[in-house]
């Protein structure tokens, strides 16, 4: 995927918008998600084999490709859900220890999540996550501070993770002027 | 042109700790896909959004400060999370609209 010999230059191209849909089965309580391109998610529960699918959340997004500008390498990002920035929520987190001791250095630690059920779904592997994190820190560059980005796999209990996900729903502010 | 500068001028109202830098570029969006895909370092982020996850989308491209609009009101959680990772918010009684009009009074562009 990579040209050894290239200080790669990457450009984020083919950005798509599009929805993170999450679904949950009323039957078994797994829960699926997955992008789609389609204006709106299915409303009602549809059956699916032995699942009764209902769409729990669905999310303003975008899926994109990078670009090297230098040599050509095209890397798609198709199994990227979303990226998640780590807020130190369970202090026994692998991902919360290494933002402890990254924080020191101004790094900050980001999680590339896939889609679920991560075991039925390819999930992002550690070259594509170095690009990634390559990339923002390109865009970074007149910055004193760098961004870590490791794999989903790092979070011990997804259930308990109260990362913020960089994803647009329930984004519409409520708050009332402060005058009122 | 200076963060302080740009705060006096305009009468901002800091929320969090301010850290005087270079900024440059002035981007607006109210959608945290378009800050991912779009929004450059350095750039001063006009929205009207408050929810926490602005933090995340900021610190990730390391905007130069988060602008809310509109005299928005920014939940403490949402300030407390942003000092933490050193990312500015400010607040503006201003529209989106004649905030913009007076950064490019002042010379942002």
């Amino acid at each position: 995927m990579q040209e050894d010999s290239c200080s790669h230059n990457w450009d984020m191209i083919n950005v798509l918008p599009g929805f993170i849909i999450t679904e949950k089965c009323s039957h078994c309580s797994k829960i699926s998600t997955y992008f789609s391109f389609e204006e709106r998610p299915p409303l009602e529960e549809y059956r699916e084999g032995d699942h009764f699918w209902n769409v729990v959340e669905s999310a303003q997004s975008i899926r994109f490709d990078l670009l090297c500008s230098n040599c050509g390498t095209l890397v798609q990002f198709e199994e990227l859900s979303g990226l998640l920035m780590c807020t130190g929520c369970d202090e026994n987190c692998k991902v919360n220890k290494l933002m402890d001791e990254l924080a020191k250095e101004c790094t900050w630690v980001y999680v590339a999540f896939g889609f679920l059920p991560t075991g039925e779904r390819v999930q992002l592997g550690k070259e594509k996550i170095s690009i990634l994190e390559e990339y923002f820190n390109q865009r970074r560059k007149s910055s004193s501070s760098k961004i870590k980005i490791v794999s989903n796999e790092m979070i011990d209990n997804i259930a308990t993770c109260f990362a913020e996900v960089i994803k647009d729903v329930g984004m519409l502010s409520l708050t009332p002027l402060e005058d009122n | 042109m200076k963060l302080q500068d740009i705060i006096e001028k305009l009468s901002l109202k800091t929320l969090t700790n301010v850290e005087d830098k270079e900024v440059q570029g002035v981007f607006i969006s109210d959608m945290l896909s378009d800050v991912m895909s779009v929004a450059q370092a350095g750039n001063l982020w006009l929205t009207v959004q408050t929810h926490k996850n602005i933090v995340s989308a900021a610190n990730l491209i390391d905007v130069g400060a988060v602008i809310v609009t509109h005299n928005k009101k920014v939940p403490n959680d949402t300030i407390e999370l942003a000092n933490r990772f050193h990312v500015v918010i400010l607040n503006s009684d201003l529209s989106t609209y004649d905030l913009t009009r007076k950064l490019l009074e002042i010379g942002m562009e």
